[in-house]
């Protein structure tokens, strides 16, 4: 084995001493005989001859050796390579062609599997992820994952088939710096959280069971991302006391840059043990009368099935929720707390993949069947191609060149450009991912996904390159070396020929067909886009500032944080430019908000089972501000306060829920719980969106600041100015800033980019969709102008002799043209019968329109009918202006 | 050359390692060596050694050298490897163990039968 490698190592590294040796020992061969032969008697040049014509021919020997050697198909792979290139080089418009549509076939491929690789495949870096499993509940599709720390403990004294469980639950701090307070992401875990998951640190260590008990020295784990962006990565950070939420912690690990938590598209600054969280809450650890979103993890002991786990764990869970304090929780949903379930975590939580998954897989169909047009193009290019060559090929059959080797050296071919367009690919794939990820960042938190290509990613890549290679170049070579000899050598364009044509063609056609399919899912996804942002959400949008004023777990005290956020109100109402101000719980599009259950007194209606509202604590002006009309009544004052009496402004859809056809003013509501404290009704304003574009409008009960059920520590600040918000957003945080410097400014952003925030996955699918939409229809115009521009060339001398004979100029034109029509007309119908079958996947992410919306269905077909028209009348205009003389003359 | 019998298919490689085993030697050498331990019964087809010792040398069953022939000219010799004079020793008994049985076989009489 060895001596084979070393030989062919020798043959690959020192050939042209391998090939000087072998012409020595060859003459020195020859020679020697000749002298032999001349001591019998034979003159020299005689016996020289003779020498010769015994060893026979030199170079078929020498070929021989070279095999022996391993050495020929080196040779021959070299030559094809040559060949090939020098091929390329040749035709350098149909190479750039060829590589470029390539390498945008793959590289979108690539850009959108890198994105599915960050979502969907990768498994978070910490041990044997395989092995951890989410104690989850519920009947269905989607398996709840939170609990309460009661539960948690329970689950954690199961003996025997866990090595470990731990808990934890994201969450926010206020961090104090030099400039005052910063909101930080956060997660409580139980001290056993980084050993039991086996978390890579960078320095430090990790949590331990001492973490989780009361102490007077908080510890806190710090993100590597926080540990750069906060301290430039400084290992003294392990000496230092930082302050969280006003109270001193110390620095004692951070982990390793890789690990983000079990949360994909977040990664939490700091971690802190729940035993810190029982410090201000201290009824947390025994709280069974609250449902928190503290998630359980598991590690299963090796050999334990999931399955074998369950058992168990659902004993836990059935006993705990029979027990009566705890009968609550079942009472609203109880399928969802049905029995106990365990999900896979290798990937983390399913959050991110369960937003995008879908739509990643939609983009990843658009972006095979992209690569999938691209590919033919190239495959029907080289077809064309081939056939240029086929009396090449034809004399290379006649004269022995096998028809494997002929395959081989067009495969060669195809394999080269697609390693080209491969390699160029991950370049546009690096642009495109980060082109991607630019279109996330309008969302109201960062998405935190690292899209760098990594091994699988390139794997990915060359496996697609490899692939579509092999894929569009076996096609033509098997066509093309299926030559009928004779016809192909007299150069007469015979009936074989023009059966390829109808290949040619029926490859186009398909073409078309695809582009119809990626074109109606895109125009889809595009008009949802438009529809949800053209759609009326019920209040006035333009110059609309927009500032997350958060007072939670700052110096301020508890009792003065809404006269505080008051204080501010009044001042920036004063800042030049400000036409309106107001303060709110909740803001429209927004996912932040609270809905309670309320009875409502005198109501028409004794629905009592959906009695849930929205509710909003507003300051007066909010309805000015967003431009909420007043339908009936009227909206609060400065009189409505704490001690007044109780009031409230519905909307449209609440007071139709409520009152029928009766007069809303007037009736009274009390929310569940609070029962005796009577809320008068006394204004009725228009409906809007709240939580995003999709839902309706909710039934919503607004209510005064001073009587909201309790005293909110973070309130939003709308301001309406008269120019461009992004002016007056510096003046705003000095006014912020001069009540209290404690008061954190946590998203600040106007009413457009809110609403872009909420439509980030209408808008990714969109633009990519688009993007792809674009670029299929661009191949396939090119497919069908080359394939057409080349029957025109082949068959211009038989024009020329038609338009000799007396044929019409038009006439010309028409016949390429409906030759066009035919295959765009096959194209289009076989391509929208395609996509009905392919867009009812998309029914959830549209939003005004139907999958078979006929109208986008109509106008792509026409669209792309326009265009293979357009694409087919350039090569059409050239056979009708042909000079019928030279087209003659020319074969 | 003479009108020799044909080498029987297989038994080149073998020829060659039998000759290389008792002296380095350069192609055309075992060319004449071959003739000369077979008693002029064989020889071989000139075109056919070259490739032959290539692939030999390729599988690492004989080595090559550059050093000078009798009359003091430049030449390859070759020399077998340990791993082919293994290879001699198995393929000499594979043949004389065929050669028996074959002649055995040829040899029969009706009586034996």
């Amino acid at each position: 084995m060895w001596s084979r490698l070393r030989s062919l190592a020798g043959m690959l590294f020192r050939r042209d001493r391998f090939e000087s040796e072998m012409r020595d020992e060859v003459r020195f061969h020859i020679e020697a005989r000749a002298e032999d032969l001349a001591r019998t008697g034979l003159s020299p040049a005689d016996a020289m001859r003779q020498a010769r014509i015994e060893f026979g021919t030199v170079d078929a020997i020498k070929d021989d050796c070279r095999q022996s050697r391993g050495v020929r198909w080196l040779d021959e792979i070299g030559n094809d390579l040559r060949y090939a290139l020098r091929l390329m080089a040749k035709t350098p418009g149909f190479t750039a062609a060829a590589i470029l549509s390539l390498a945008l076939g793959i590289g979108a491929n690539t850009a959108i599997f890198s994105l599915m690789d960050a979502v969907i495949l990768r498994t978070v870096p910490v041990t044997s992820p395989q092995d951890l499993v989410f104690f989850a509940h519920g009947k269905g599709e989607r398996p709840g994952v939170s609990s309460n720390y009661p539960l948690f403990e329970r689950y954690r004294a199961i003996d025997g088939v866990f090595s470990g469980v731990t808990a934890f639950s994201p969450t926010a701090f206020k961090f104090t710096t030099n400039d005052g307070l910063e909101n930080v992401t956060g997660l409580w875990v139980n001290g056993t959280f980084h050993g039991v998951l086996g978390v890579p640190m960078a320095i430090g260590r990790g949590f331990s069971a001492e973490s989780d008990q009361p102490t007077d020295t908080p510890t806190a784990v710090v993100s590597d991302a926080f540990w750069l962006r906060r301290f430039g990565r400084d290992p003294s950070v392990l000496d230092r006391i930082i302050t969280l939420d006003g109270r001193a912690i110390a620095i004692v690990g951070v982990t390793a840059p890789e690990f983000t938590g079990l949360i994909p598209g977040t990664n939490p600054d700091v971690t802190m043990p729940i035993a810190v969280r029982a410090i201000t809450r201290p009824d947390y650890l025994q709280d069974h009368g609250t449902w928190t979103d503290l998630t359980i993890v598991g590690r299963l002991k090796p050999g334990v099935t999931p399955s074998a786990a369950l058992a168990p764990v659902d004993v836990v869970l059935q006993q705990y929720m029979s027990e009566e304090e705890n009968s609550w929780i079942k009472k609203g949903n109880p399928d969802a707390f049905a029995n106990a379930v365990l999900v896979p975590a290798a990937h983390g939580s399913g959050v991110l993949r369960r937003q995008y998954e879908t739509a990643l897989n939609v983009l990843m169909g658009m972006v095979a069947i992209v690569l999938l047009i691209a590919s033919v193009n190239v495959a029907n290019l080289l077809l064309v191609r081939s056939a240029a060559r086929s009396k090449e090929v034809a004399i290379r059959m006649c004269v022995g060149g096998g028809r494997a080797r002929l395959i081989r050296q067009f495969l060669t071919e195809s394999l080269l450009l697609a390693t080209l367009g491969g390699a160029l690919a991950i370049v546009f794939a690096q642009w495109g991912t980060a082109a991607i990820m630019s279109l996330f960042n309008a969302a109201e938190t960062p998405l935190l996904i690292d899209v760098s290509p990594n091994t699988r990613v390139l794997m990915f890549t060359a496996g697609a390159s490899l692939v579509t290679g092999v894929a569009f170049g076996l096609f033509p070579a098997f066509a093309s070396t299926r030559v009928d000899l004779t016809p192909a050598l007299k150069d007469v364009a015979s009936t074989r020929l023009s059966r390829r044509w109808s290949l040619s063609h029926g490859l186009v056609a398909s073409q078309v067909a695809l582009s119809i399919v990626v074109l109606v899912v895109a125009s889809l996804l595009v008009r949802t886009l438009y529809n949800l942002k053209s759609l009326d959400a019920g209040f006035a949008g333009g110059n609309l500032l927009l500032v997350t004023l958060d007072t939670y777990a700052t110096p301020i005290p508890e009792a003065s944080r809404v006269a505080t956020l008051q204080a501010v109100l009044e001042r920036v109402k004063t800042l030049p430019g400000v036409q309106n101000a107001s303060l709110s719980r909740s803001t429209p599009i927004h996912t932040s908000g609270n809905a309670r259950a309320l009875v409502v007194v005198n109501a028409a209606s004794e629905k009592i089972e959906d009695n849930a509202a929205f509710t909003n604590p507003v300051s007066p002006e909010y309805f000015d501000t967003l431009g909420i009309r007043l339908i009936r009544g009227r909206v609060f004052t400065d009189l409505d306060t704490g001690d007044s009496q109780h009031v409230a402004v519905v909307n449209e859809t609440m007071a139709k829920f409520w009152a029928a056809d009766r007069d809303p003013i007037g009736m009274t509501l009390a929310f569940r719980g609070d029962p005796k404290d009577l809320i008068t009704i006394v204004g009725v304003v228009q409906d809007t969106h709240q939580m995003n574009l999709r839902e309706a409008p909710p039934r919503t009960v607004y209510s005064p600041i001073p009587q909201a059920e309790e005293p909110p520590s973070g309130l939003t600040l709308e301001v309406r100015t008269a120019q461009e918000p992004a002016a007056i957003v510096a003046a705003v945080r000095e006014a912020v800033r001069g009540v209290n410097r404690s008061i954190v400014l946590r998203y600040v952003r106007t009413i457009d980019q809110q609403i872009n925030a909420s439509l980030v996955r209408e808008r990714v699918l969109a633009t990519l969709s688009g993007g792809f939409a674009l670029l299929a229809l661009v191949l396939c115009a090119i497919g069908l102008y080359g394939v057409m521009s080349y029957t025109v060339t082949r068959r211009s001398r038989e024009i020329g002799i038609r338009m000799a004979l007396g044929a019409a100029r038009s006439r010309v034109l028409a016949q390429v043209m409906s030759q066009t029509f035919l295959i765009a007309i096959v194209g289009t119908v076989i391509g929208v019968v395609a996509a009905f079958a392919a867009t009812s996947t998309l029914a959830t992410f549209l939003f005004g329109l139907t999958a078979r919306d006929p109208l986008t269905v109509a106008g792509v077909a026409a669209a792309l009918l326009v265009v293979s028209l357009g694409a087919g009348l350039l090569p059409a205009r050239r056979a009708a202006t042909l000079d019928p003389v030279q087209a003659i003359k020319a074969e | 050359m003479g009108k020799n019998p044909e080498l029987l298919p297989g038994t080149l490689d073998m020829l060659i390692l039998k000759a290389v085993s008792l002296k380095p030697l350069h192609g055309y050498g075992i060319l004449l060596r071959i003739q000369q331990i077979s008693g002029e019964a064989l020889s071989v087809p000139q075109g056919s050694l070259y490739p032959a010792l290539y692939r030999l040398e390729h599988q690492g069953l004989i080595a090559a050298e550059w050093g000078e022939s009798e009359n003091k000219r430049k030449a390859k010799f070759y020399t077998v490897t340990a791993t082919g004079r293994r290879r001699l020793k198995e393929e000499t008994a594979e043949w004389n163990k065929l050669a028996s049985a074959i002649g055995a076989a040829l040899g029969a009489t009706t009586d034996e039968v």
